[in-house]
């Protein structure tokens, strides 16, 4: 899975969960700064991405997360280090 | 006319002061007499704080009728004996400075979430601890304690705003109130506070005392029921029931005609 397809499922993730309007999320916006994600919504989203990478994702990895790109980019390093 | 009201205004200055120096003083005075007296005959840790909340209730009771019988102010309460109930997650807007202690002196046992600037402020930190407040964390790891405070049968005081309203502007909530209450799986108790004229605002000087002596205004509401939301993703449950409680709040400040909240009049403050 590419990272655009991954921040395409991420989006609707994003959407769904949270009711961020779709406009607002760019690989450089910031979860708590700009679209309103507190520290048990982040707790969710983990949980959800399951989904994508198809693996247990483990908090940690999470850690220096600020973006969605960032999100992206573990998610990728997830699935490649899973294939 | 205009010298009596000059002379009013001057006396509500000096009268203000001494009130900012007395609710500093008192509850120092306080930590060091009737709270650790109150610790020495409690069998336990949980006894000696209920008696502080108690205490302090009493004691913010007198302070409000000080202020008031200094012209500074009068007030109501509507459904005052709704606050008594145990084990209630109370939510109120947050116009001023005094509405912890006004709330607090109308509920004898309440714990209550307050800014972290409390515990490090030389007057409030002592009575704070005693009384086994909260200081304001992540939601995160507030919830599990204050789901365990509400589930023992204790009530707990939240002001979702998080911060003082700025007046004219819509109300806006943060998401832990609602995310308390849908851990705990309790109700909520709204409680609109309505000052008028607006003041001890944030970031206003004490000695901007209003034109005239302000009125408060108590008005506790009906209990607001989660179950509606519990069969949404919690995510969404707690944004839903947080937009709803901001237009709980603004639909009870509109209907008691608050200065700062009625459409058409925010311009007048």
């Amino acid at each position: 899975m590419g990272t655009q397809e991954i921040f395409a499922r991420l989006r609707d993730l994003l959407v769904e969960l949270f009711e961020v309007e779709p406009a607002k999320i760019t690989l450089e916006a910031n979860l708590y700064k700009d679209l309103d994600i507190d520290s048990i919504d982040a707790v969710d989203l983990i949980i959800k991405l399951r989904e994508i990478t198809g693996r247990r994702v483990q908090p940690e990895a999470f850690k220096q997360v600020r973006t969605v790109g960032d999100v992206v980019n573990v998610v990728y390093g997830l699935t490649q280090a899973a294939a | 006319m205009k010298a009596l009201q000059r002379l009013n205004h001057g006396w509500r200055v000096i009268a203000t002061g001494i009130a900012f120096v007395t609710f500093g003083l008192g509850g120092l005075v306080l930590s060091v007499t009737l709270f650790p007296l109150a610790a020495l005959t409690s069998p336990d840790a949980a006894t000696t704080k209920r008696r502080v909340q108690r205490l302090m209730s009493a004691s913010w009771r007198l302070f409000v009728w000080f202020m008031k019988l200094m012209g500074i102010l009068t007030w109501e309460v509507h459904g005052r004996e709704k606050l008594r109930e145990r084990g209630q997650l109370i939510v109120a807007n947050h116009p001023s400075l005094l509405d912890v202690v006004f709330l607090i002196s109308q509920i004898p046992e309440v714990d209550c979430i307050v800014k972290r600037a409390i515990f490090t402020n030389r007057f409030m930190r002592l009575p704070a601890t005693w009384a086994g407040y909260i200081a304001e964390r992540s939601a995160e790891e507030l919830i599990g304690d204050c789901a365990a405070t509400i589930t023992a049968g204790h009530s707990l005081l939240i002001f979702p705003e998080g911060t003082r309203t700025v007046p004219g502007q819509p109300i806006s909530m943060r998401r832990g109130a609602a995310q308390m209450a849908l851990a705990a799986k309790c109700p909520l108790r709204p409680v609109t506070l309505s000052v008028s004229p607006p003041t001890l605002i944030k970031g206003q000087p004490w000695y901007h005392v209003p034109p005239r002596p302000f009125h408060v205004r108590i008005e506790v509401g009906e209990p607001i029921a989660i179950e509606p939301y519990l069969a949404m993703e919690p995510s969404l449950a707690a944004r839903h029931l947080t937009r709803d409680l901001e237009a709980y709040f603004t639909a009870s400040l509109q209907k008691i005609g608050d200065p700062a909240h009625t459409t058409g009049m925010a311009a007048a403050v």
